[in-house]
Order: structure tokens, then C-alpha cells, then sequence
């Protein structure tokens, strides 16, 4: 076929557009929200433990998905524990990915008006932010994933370019002693991590979108993957560079990182321009993902037009951003987004797992 | 718990900013959708145009039918009509033509004199006294030594012959008039392609004339695969397309939505192949082009050899190539010609170069206007005392530059060859120079715009640069409302934009994204030909080994 009409997408896609369901906000706070949480330096470990819960899940997910080729979530959970009681899950990932999406744009809102445009009002930035936004998603799957996979590899190599340079302030000492506090801090810090991960849900749609979908536990192995190894540099570099007391005294501990020293010989002093740059790009990916998540969602429960939904989300998204008053409530909307995806996995992917499991092996039925 | 809830409401305007933006929004979406629709209807098609026209036979009758000819056509004065007599049974004959079409030499020498000379060769096995297709076949077989005759018995085709150039013979006694002697076009030699001048490669441009540049097809590709179908567009003057495909290696389906979209082509002349290219292309609103033009027959050669489409129209040297990606436009034949490495880097500049060229205007004002602490403290400052004498917010200054820019290009194109590269000096470093020295710009603007005018250049497809001309002014103006993050939504809107627009079916990033890792191999490095051994994946041909 060489036009193609069919909304699939390939593999490395799949990949990518996990990727950046999950890399956003958390590239500027994740070291503070994790240090806060520990209190070692060893949260790297807690990382690595974390990361592998999250592949656990994604193997679920990926698993109960595929039995299911060519739906979404929105579509087979209905037919897993009947309409009814499916409803209420999937309204609840509808609402959950709206939150998200608000609260990437909002912290992206922030972080403009504190470095790049003191002044400005709010809605200046998040408004044509939201339509830009708008212009992508009523394009489609494949439109949304063409574009991310334009922009991801030019991402991955400014922060690596960027994490590179700051390699001159990085102390191996900082991250000493490993495992000086002993275990327990490390678990400790395992919660933060997986809240980290909240946005991985969007496997459950991804992989009905998938030309191969027998390719998707790779695929989406993969997608975990690079975010996590992204992650995990962010945090050895930026505790490295700054040491654990630094890092809980400053709101953004990434930023502050490549604002402490400056860089020659180029036509930006420090390197926090860049980076701020492929931030607001990666962040604009990673809204849109939510974004179309959110009205794919509502337009396959209630067989509504996608873009109808898309319009119809706009106003609902702003006000959500717009809903945390201080910059305090928004990273308490972060938490509570993080327990929140939690929640969501026991709630949905969990039982469907499980009443799919009993109704096929033990009720020989075929759903 | 409630005062908490209460206290979190957004107030009412923020409801009022919500709903505004989804209403800004739906108005764009839907004045974007109609003005597509608007101007796709032209494009297509409706219902077929009424095509016969009254058919009017040739009578047989010599003087009933000079008569209804010179009635059609007489009226013209470049239209001649010879009246003479033939030798065999002297019969009267009349030879109709068009003044300076066809080579005069050759209707004298080879029709004219043959038919007048008095030794007739033997007439037997033609019955020609009494049967009127035994005269015209026997006048065909022994008389006439021209290459191409053709009969004709209608009228309305016969007059379109004669006004296409051909020579009509009309001789008493014969039923069909005969066409000898083809028209002779006007041929232009082969120049060196002026548009898409290279060092190394053949010199060899197409001409206006289509079966000029159809042999010079044939000539660079010495296959029995190279097939070349001619189609008639246009409704009221006809002009002659040539699709050209190599048939084992097109993908089937790309030809047929080709020559759907050709036979849907619904305009009345077809002046140049910017009409074709206007007439077939996905999306009419894009500033990107979505076919691709040439005046080089070895870029068509390469472009058919990976599977792609050539379409030459008659009249004009640019033959058009699609479907086209956005990485084609940054490539030229010269990347084959020479060896890999400097191809290579060549092509990783001509990215850069691109990048400079759409995007330089909008970070200078983003930089100057809302963040000059990001640029090194010395270098603000120095630019910070350029610009003291100043009166203009940046983006009037920029704007100023720019366009005197455009203007100085536009005017060069005008001028007469001698006066043109004068032109350019008084215009760029003259009126450059002044402009600072009066204070009305400041000299770091001057480099700035200088080196983005010669990266556009720098673009070896030429509407591809005019295309990111045009687009760094709106980059500009995103710059000027919202610094960096403008320039941002900017640069997002632009590759969102790509990421949407297909040519023909094949998505203009590609092989950017999707990745297609096997078409890298010719993206941003060029590698040796030996390792080519592989058509590009993303146009999906019938037959994927360079053997």
C-alpha cells in the first residue's frame, strides 16, 4: 500500500511516543522530589529499583492489551467487565490525564514567566501553547508521532550535550557513601520514583495503535527505557554537580545545575538556554500526548467526533492548569498526580487482568 | 473540605479566557477547512467537458472541401494554401500549411517536386483512375518520400493539424487529405541549466520543446524499463504531458494517483509546469512545495531510478518530480558527483544552513528584546552601545533590513545582466553601511541579515529558499510577541506543519521520521555509492535492489 489511510503506527513509533508521554516535567524537579523523599544521596538505587517496578506493570499492560489487538483501553474494557462497570475506570483515566496535562502546561507556564518572560501574563503563554497544541493532535496518531520522533533525537542530544559540559562541577564525592544510611532510605525512596513514571496508562492505548502489536513489549521495554536511563543521568549528574543539601533548598535543581557555571566560546552564556529550549519542546510533546489521550478517550467512550472532543477539552484544560493557586499547590497537584497513576493501574489494568483471566480460564469464555 | 473547593473556583474570567480559546480555535479550524475545500473545487474536475463538437467529414469532393477548409482557417494570414496540379492524371492538388512552422526546404524538394515531375513511377497494382483509396495509397507508397504521412478524413482534425504545423495535401480525386511533413519546432540549443547551475556534472539542461527533452531522457537512460506516456491536458489549448516511470521500479499506486491527478487537471491552457505543479499538489495552503522542479535530466534520471514520477510538459524546460520529501530540497546532483566525504559534509551544512536561514531574524530579536542575559555579557554590551543610536524597537530594525533585502533581490532579478552585480554592491554594502552610520540599524543586525540572505541562497532548490523566506518574517513575528518562547511555538508550528503535509501520499519528513534507518544512509551523510545497494524505502518500489 503506498498511500496509507489506516491510523497505525510502527514500532519505534510506539517507542517514542512512550518516551515522551513520560519525559516532561519531571527532568527539572525529579532530583529534588527524590532527595526530599530519602534524604541520601543513593537515590539512584531507588531509581533503578523503581524502573523495574515500572516494567512489571508495562508487561501487564502491554500483556492485556494485546490480547486485544487494534482496541484501546477505552474500547476493550468494556467488553472485559461490561459497560457499566467499565465506565467509571475509564472516566477516571480521562480525568486523570486532563490533570496531567494541566499541570505540565502549568509548571511549563511557571518556569516561561520565571526564566524567559518575567511579566507576562499566564494565559499569553498557556493559550497559544493549548492551540499549538490543538493543531497537532487533530492530526492523528500518526501526525503526533511523526513530530516526536523529529524532535526526540535532537532532545536526547542537547541534555546529553548539556549534562556533558556540567561535567566539570561534578563531584564524585557528593554521591558518596553509597549506601551510607543503609537501606531503608532507599526504599523510601522507590514511591517518589514510580511517581516519576505516572503517564505509562498511555501503553493502553498505544499498543492498539500498533502495526505489529506483537512487537509491543519490546517496544514499549524501550520506551520505559530511555526516560528511565534519562532519569537516572539527570539525577547522578545534577546530585553530583549541587550535593543533596543544595538540591533541597532550590525549586528547580536541574536548572540551577547549568545556571552555576558558564560556558565560552558560544553565543549563550550558560547552558540553561538550551536546555530551557528542548524543555519546552520535550514538555510540549508530552502535554500533547496527555492531551490526545484525554480526547481519544471521550471520543471512543461516548463515540463522540475527535475533534469535537478536542475543542470541547480546550476550556476544561485551561482551568485546570489555572486551578492550583501557588506554586506550592502545583507541585502538590504533582504528587497527587504521581499516587493518582498508582491508583489507576490498580484500578484499571489490574482487575481487567484479572476478571479477563478468570472469565477465559476459568469460565472458558471468549471474550 | 468545601471552603477549600470554593476557594480553588477560578474566578470568572479565567472561565471567559477558557472559552475564548476554544472559540478562536474552532473559528481558525473552520475558515481553515472551508478555504481548503475553497480552493481544492478548482482543482478537480466537475463533469467532463463537452468534447464533440459537430463532426464534419471530408466529401471527397476537391473544391466543396477546400472551400469548408478555407472557410475554418482561410481567414488567417499566416495559414497558406498552394494550389497547383500534380503530374499523374493532372489533377488538381492543394497544400495547406502554417507560414514558418516546418522546414520549407522540405515541402518544395520532397512534395512539391515529386508530385510535379513528369516521371511518374509505374502506376500498376494501383487502380488509380477509378478507386480513390488506391490513389492515396499508391501516392503514399511510390510517390512520396517523406517519413511520416498520416491520413485524415475529418475536417475539425484535420484543421487542428494543420494549425499544430503539420502540411496538409489535398489532392482532387483522393477522399482523405494526407499530412506529410511534421512541424518543425523552434529548438532552443541546450544550454547549462541557469536555475540549478553545477561544477561538476553534465551540462545539460531541458529545452522547451517536449520531444527535445523526451530524447534527452532516452539518451541518459538507455533502458527498455524508461517508459514515457503522453496525456493531453488543458480544455481550450491543448498541451502535450509526458509521464515518464521506469515500469520496474514504480510503485504502482503512486502512478495511478499520478495520473488520476493528471486527468483531473481541469484549466483551459497550461502555460508552464508551475500550472501542473499548482494544479496537482496535496495541500494548496502549505508554504512548502510539494513537487519538486528541475531543469536537469540526470536529477530526473536519479529521481525515477528511486522510484519517483518525472512529468515534462511541452513548452517549458522544468519538468517537475514527485512525490518530494522536505530532505530532497536540500539536495543536489553535485552530492553524487563528487566523493562521499565532502558530499557529505556539504549536506550536514545545507541542514544547518536551512535551519540559519528560517530561523537567525527571530533569535536575534528574541535575544535582544526579552533575554539579553543570556547572551555573554561582553558581547551584550557591544551590541547594547551598537544599538544606542537606535530609534526602533528590534523588530522594526530587523524588518527594515529585511526588507530592502527582499527588494534589492527582487530588483536584481529585473535588471539587465551588466547592471545587476553593480546593483548588488551599491544596494548591499552601500545603502548596508549608510543605514548604520545614520543609526537606523545597528552593524551586528547587518551580519545577522547578510549571512541569513546568503543561506537562503545557499538552498540548492531555489522555490525551496523562496519558501523559507517567506517563513522566517512570521518567525520574526512570533519572536517579537514572545521572545524565545515564540520562537519556540514557532519552530514547533512549522515541523507540526511538515508532520502533517503529505506529497502524494508520502509524509513530508520522511525519512526523517518515520525513521526509515536503511534511507539515513542519504540524509545528513551520503555514503560511498558502493554501500547504496538499496532504493529508498519510504517510496516503496516494486523492486528495492540497485542491481
Amino acid at each position: 500500500m503506498f498511500t496509507r489511510s489506516d491510523d497505525k503506527i510502527t514500532s519505534s513509533q510506539a517507542t517514542v511516543f512512550l518516551t515522551n508521554s513520560i519525559l516532561g516535567a519531571g527532568i527539572l524537579t525529579l532530583p529534588r522530589v527524590l532527595t526530599n523523599a530519602a534524604e541520601t544521596p543513593d537515590v539512584w538505587l531507588s531509581l533503578i529499583i523503581g524502573g523495574c517496578i515500572i516494567f512489571c506493570l508495562i508487561i501487564v499492560m502491554v500483556k492485556l492489551s494485546q490480547q486485544f489487538p487494534g482496541k484501546t483501553v477505552f474500547q476493550y474494557a468494556g467488553s472485559i467487565a461490561g459497560r457499566f462497570l467499565a465506565i467509571f475506570p475509564c472516566l477516571l483515566l480521562i480525568v486523570y490525564f486532563i490533570v496531567i496535562a494541566g499541570f505540565e502546561i502549568r509548571v511549563l507556564a511557571e518556569v516561561t514567566l520565571f526564566f524567559l518572560l518575567e511579566g507576562t501574563p499566564m494565559w499569553a503563554v498557556l493559550i497559544p501553547f493549548i492551540w499549538v497544541s490543538v493543531y497537532l493532535i487533530t492530526g492523528g496518531i500518526n501526525v503526533i508521532s511523526r513530530l516526536f520522533q523529529l524532535i526526540l533525537p535532537i532532545s536526547l542530544l542537547v541534555l546529553l550535550v548539556s549534562y556533558l559540559m556540567s561535567l566539570r562541577i561534578f563531584e564524585i564525592d557528593n554521591l558518596r557513601p553509597v549506601l551510607g544510611d543503609g537501606l531503608m532510605p532507599v526504599f523510601q525512596g522507590i514511591k517518589s520514583t514510580v511517581l516519576v513514571f505516572s503517564g505509562i496508562e498511555v501503553t493502553m492505548l498505544l499498543v492498539g495503535y500498533m502495526e505489529s502489536p506483537k512487537q509491543a513489549v519490546k517496544a514499549m521495554i524501550a520506551g520505559v527505557s530511555i526516560p528511565l536511563i534519562i532519569y537516572l543521568i539527570t539525577v547522578v549528574i545534577v546530585i553530583g554537580g549541587m550535593s543533596t543539601d543544595a538540591i533541597m533548598r532550590s525549586t528547580w535543581p536541574t536548572i540551577d545545575l547549568l545556571r552555576s557555571f558558564e560556558v565560552s566560546g558560544l553565543f549563550f552564556e550558560r547552558l540553561e538556554f538550551p536546555f530551557l529550549v528542548i524543555w519546552m519542546t520535550q514538555l510540549f510533546c508530552n502535554f500533547s500526548c496527555y492531551f490526545y489521550s484525554a480526547s481519544l478517550g471521550i471520543s471512543q467512550l461516548f463515540k463522540l467526533r475527535l475533534r469535537v472532543v478536542i475543542f470541547a477539552l480546550i476550556p476544561l484544560i485551561y482551568i485546570s492548569a489555572l486551578i492550583p493557586t501557588r506554586m506550592n499547590e502545583v507541585f502538590e497537584v504533582g504528587d497527587f498526580i504521581g499516587w493518582t497513576g498508582l491508583a489507576m493501574f490498580l484500578l484499571i489494568p489490574l482487575p481487567l487482568s484479572i476478571i479477563w483471566l478468570i472469565r477465559r480460564k476459568g469460565m472458558k469464555i471468549n471474550v | 473540605m468545601w471552603s477549600v473547593i470554593i476557594d480553588h473556583i477560578p474566578n470568572w474570567k479565567i472561565w471567559m479566557q477558557g472559552f475564548a480559546a476554544m472559540f478562536i480555535a474552532m473559528a481558525f479550524y473552520i475558515t481553515h477547512k472551508k478555504l481548503f475545500a475553497w480552493g481544492k473545487q478548482g482543482t478537480l474536475r466537475t463533469s467532463k467537458q463537452d468534447q464533440n463538437k459537430e463532426q464534419q467529414q471530408l466529401s471527397g469532393n476537391f473544391d466543396t472541401d477546400v472551400v469548408a477548409i478555407k472557410e475554418r482557417i482561410g481567414s488567417n494570414s499566416d495559414v497558406n494554401f498552394r494550389d497547383f496540379r500534380i503530374s499523374i492524371r493532372s489533377s488538381k492538388a492543394l497544400l495547406v500549411f502554417v507560414e514558418g512552422m516546418q522546414d520549407e526546404e522540405i515541402i518544395s524538394k520532397q512534395v512539391m517536386q515529386v508530385l510535379m515531375d513528369n516521371s511518374v513511377p509505374k502506376t500498376e497494382g494501383y487502380a488509380i483512375q477509378n478507386d480513390a483509396q488506391a490513389f492515396s495509397t499508391y501516392i503514399k507508397e511510390k510517390i512520396l518520400p517523406v517519413c511520416k504521412v498520416r491520413e485524415v478524413s475529418e475536417i475539425g482534425e484535420l484543421v487542428e493539424f494543420i494549425l499544430l504545423g503539420f502540411n496538409a495535401l489535398l489532392i482532387d480525386g483522393m477522399s482523405n487529405a494526407l499530412l506529410v511533413g511534421e512541424p518543425k519546432p523552434k529548438v532552443r540549443s541546450i544550454n547549462e541549466p541557469t536555475s540549478e547551475a553545477l561544477l561538476r556534472g553534465p551540462r545539460v539542461g531541458f529545452t522547451e520543446v517536449l520531444s527535445e527533452n523526451t530524447a534527452l531522457l532516452r539518451q541518459h537512460g538507455r533502458t527498455e524499463e524508461l517508459q514515457l506516456t503522453m496525456v493531453e491536458v488543458g480544455n481550450r489549448i491543448k498541451s502535450n504531458i509526458v509521464i515518464a516511470y521506469m515500469k520496474e521500479i514504480v510503485n504502482p499506486e503512486l502512478l495511478k494517483e499520478v495520473e488520476d491527478r493528471i486527468s483531473n487537471i481541469n484549466h483551459d491552457f497550461i502555460a508552464e509546469s508551475g500550472y501542473i505543479e499548482q494544479l496537482i499538489e496535496d495541500n494548496w495552503l502549505s508554504p512548502f512545495q510539494q513537487v519538486q522542479n528541475t531543469e536537469r535530466p540526470d536529477r530526473v534520471i536519479n529521481a525515477m531510478l528511486e522510484g519517483k514520477v518525472g512529468i515534462l510538459l511541452d513548452g517549458t524546460p522544468f519538468a517537475l518530480i514527485v512525490p518530494v520529501t522536505f530532505s530532497m530540497l536540500l539536495q543536489s546532483p553535485e552530492d553524487y558527483y563528487e566523493r562521499w566525504l565532502p558530499s557529505s559534509l556539504l549536506r550536514m551544512l545545507r541542514f544547518f544552513v536551512a535551519f540559519l536561514a528560517l530561523m537567525t531574524p527571530a533569535v536575534y530579536i528574541s535575544f535582544i528584546s526579552f533575554h539579553p542575559g543570556l547572551i555573554p555579557t561582553e558581547l551584550t554590551i557591544t551590541i547594547i552601545e551598537t544599538r544606542q543610536g537606535v530609534p526602533f524597537p528590534s523588530i522594526i530594525e530587523v524588518l527594515i533590513l529585511e526588507i530592502s533585502i527582499e527588494i534589492l533581490r527582487e530588483a536584481g532579478i529585473r535588471l539587465p545582466k551588466p547592471i545587476g552585480p553593480a546593483m548588488g554592491i551599491v544596494g548591499g554594502l552601500i545603502i548596508g553601511d549608510a543605514a548604520v552610520q545614520a543609526g537606523i540599524v545597528s552593524p551586528i543586525l547587518v551580519i545577522t541579515v547578510a549571512v541569513t540572505a546568503i543561506s537562503s541562497f545557499a538552498i540548492p532548490i531555489y522555490s525551496a529558499g523562496i519558501t523559507l523566506r517567506m517563513l522566517r518574517f512570521v518567525g520574526m513575528i512570533f519572536a517579537a510577541m514572545m521572545g524565545m518562547f515564540g520562537t519556540i511555538l514557532f519552530f514547533l508550528i512549522i515541523c507540526i506543519h511538515m508532520s502533517k503535509l503529505k506529497s502524494f501520499g508520502v509524509p513530508y519528513v520522511t525519512p526523517h521520521s518515520p525513521y526509515r534507518l536503511s534511507d539515513w544512509k542519504d540524509l545528513f551523510i551520503r555514503v560511498p555509492v558502493s554501500l547504496m545497494k538499496q532504493r529508498p524505502k519510504m517510496m516503496k518500489t516494486k523492486d528495492d535492489k540497485r542491481k
